[in-house]
């Protein structure tokens, strides 16, 4: 099993890279619109006083030439005052409005185009400076100024808050990158932990305590959420083990009941016939049980079963299995590796075990003897049901043998 | 920023037979315009002496500055003590030398028609072309009288300063 695959869904370094970069947009786009907007005013109002300043230097050098009506020479004076002044255009024209002469930058291209478009929108109205002579006004002067240095300060403006975009888009995502190790790395030991507890039923893995505090109780609660989990898995382990215990187990002798009896006798089949090697049953009969029950009670039956099959478990070699299948009937089931001889001399020896007295509680004593009979996998059948039908025939066969000789 | 080069003032003559004079006029007025002398002039003197041949209109000249220009022709230029600007035409090389060495140093503004070299000491000489006028300055004589002229009519002159 998998975790479940969520593809459309973001992480949270995303998330977190989302939420810096709109922030630091913000921040940025905020802070470069308004020192642009405060440069582009600030030079815009310096430009203007510029621009009357050419104006004022212009009209005062230009005097003399327009008084000896030289215009080459106001020409001259104009280009020395206004040349790399920010200026795009001076005229002079007399009172009468008519032009006197007119001086254009040099410089014409794309670039001086654009920023004589742009000081248009800029200076919608040309600064006008009066040209005296004493107290005469003997002609006007007007400049039209352009924006080459408040355009090239958006260009730089718009240029640095670019860059100062990407740095801040690359340290968002390295900042984005620290936050997820340190928030979603301990959150993603919790979720390796819950899916080992649920995959792999490691209940006794823990979570490392995290550096965040909300994290870290999240951590300490979860591990105690598997303290609990696992103590309850231990309890209902054990709880199975005894419900197993029970349901195999014959509560008076503590032998395998009927149910461990069949089911050990498969697995010994299986065993069998992986290895290649016999096993052997036998099954057991207590003789003249009814008569001890009936004679001295019910509890005498049970100690006498009790002795029983602790005679039986102490005949049995390592390996070898003691079953009580109900009433006075036994089974063992002898471990591989067993010829017919060592199955005889086993019963002979339980024979001989049971020989000694049984003390009752109530003082008296019995004697006890079993009736055997055994078969063997798989010389005397193949097949489980027909060997035990084969054990069977062999233990009644003995009990006919003993009531023949006893009777 | 590469120094201007200024062209010499080229005052454009009209039309008309006495396009000469009125170029001159409007020349003396505007050199006049630009000269202080060491003591406000409500009058200013304006002294013809020598052969002067485009003296004819300069009694129509007005200083914008409110004073009056009162013109006087003297025939002998020994009397021009009174004057505050002298306008000199042809004259003895000698007289020339004696008008000039006097003004020297005093608050006179000269002015010469016929110096074509500005050699003669005057500290503006007028060129006549047939388009245009013109003047030099002789910065040697500007600089040694005690009137003053404004420093933007020294970039005018022809050779300019």
């Amino acid at each position: 099993m998998t975790r479940p695959a969520a593809p459309l869904m973001p992480t949270l370094r995303q998330i977190l890279a989302r939420v810096h970069t709109r922030l630091i947009l913000f921040a940025v786009l905020m802070a470069g619109v308004t020192l642009i907007a405060a440069g582009v005013l600030i030079m815009r109002d310096y430009a203007e006083r510029n621009l009357a300043l050419v104006a004022r230097t212009a009209s005062y050098t230009i005097e003399p030439a327009l008084l000896f009506d030289d215009m080459a020479a106001a020409q001259d004076g104009i280009a020395m005052v206004a040349n790399g002044q920010g200026v795009r255009l001076v005229e002079v024209r007399d009172n009468q409005g008519r032009l006197m002469t007119r001086w254009i930058r040099p410089d014409a291209g794309a670039m001086a185009r654009l920023e004589a478009t742009a000081g248009k929108l800029l200076w919608p109205s040309p600064v006008t400076e009066p040209v005296r002579h004493g107290r005469d006004v003997i002609a006007r002067l007007t400049v039209h100024g352009d924006a080459g240095a408040i355009g090239r300060y958006l260009l730089s403006g718009v240029v640095i808050a670019l860059a100062c975009l990407g740095l801040t888009v690359i340290a968002t995502q390295i900042l984005a990158r620290r936050l997820q190790k340190d928030v979603t790395g301990p959150l993603a030991q919790i979720a390796d932990v819950a899916h080992a507890v649920r995959v792999e039923r490691r209940f006794d893995m823990r979570v490392p305590s995290a550096d965040i505090a909300e994290v870290d109780q999240l951590a300490r609660d979860f591990n105690a959420l598997l303290d609990e989990l696992q103590q309850w898995h231990a309890g209902l382990l054990s709880e199975n083990r005894q419900l197993e215990h029970q349901a195999t187990r014959d509560p008076l002798t503590g032998l395998g009941n009927r149910a461990m009896f069949e089911r050990q006798l498969a697995a010994s089949v299986e065993a069998a016939e992986q290895t290649g090697q016999g096993f052997a049953i036998i099954y057991a009969d207590v003789n003249r049980f009814k008569q001890v029950n009936d004679g001295h009670g019910h509890d005498a039956g049970d100690v006498m079963l009790i002795v029983i099959a602790a005679r039986l478990r102490a005949a049995l070699r390592t390996g070898d299995l003691a079953f009580r299948l109900g009433g006075d009937e036994f089974a063992l089931i002898l471990a591989s590796d067993t010829t017919r001889e060592v199955v005889e001399a086993l019963a002979a020896r339980i024979d001989t075990s049971m020989e000694q007295p049984i003390m009752l509680p109530s003082g008296q004593s019995i004697q006890s003897s079993l009736s055997l009979g055994w078969a063997l996998y798989p010389q005397d059948s193949a097949d489980p049901r027909d060997l035990l039908r084969h054990a069977d025939a062999a233990m009644y066969a003995a009990k006919g043998r003993r009531h023949a000789t006893t009777d | 920023m590469a120094a201007p080069v200024f062209q010499p003032a080229m005052m454009p003559l009209g039309s008309g037979p006495d396009r000469m004079a009125a170029g001159a006029a409007r020349m003396t007025d505007a050199i006049l315009e630009f000269t202080r002398w060491p003591v406000e002039k409500p009058l200013v003197h304006l002294c013809v002496v020598g052969v002067a041949d485009h003296a004819g209109q300069l009694d129509e000249i007005s200083l914008s500055n409110g004073a009056r220009v009162q013109v006087s022709r003297l025939p002998d230029p020994g009397a021009a003590t009174q004057c505050d600007a002298l306008y000199i035409g042809r004259m003895a090389a000698l007289d020339n030398r004696r008008l000039l060495t006097a003004a020297r140093g005093a608050a006179v503004v000269t002015i010469a028609e016929a110096d074509a070299d500005c050699r003669s000491g005057a500290m503006f000489c007028l060129l006549f072309t047939p388009q245009a006028l013109n003047f030099q300055l002789n910065i040697d004589a500007v600089s040694r009288s005690s009137v003053r002229i404004d420093p933007r009519v020294l970039r005018l002159s022809k050779g300019g300063y």
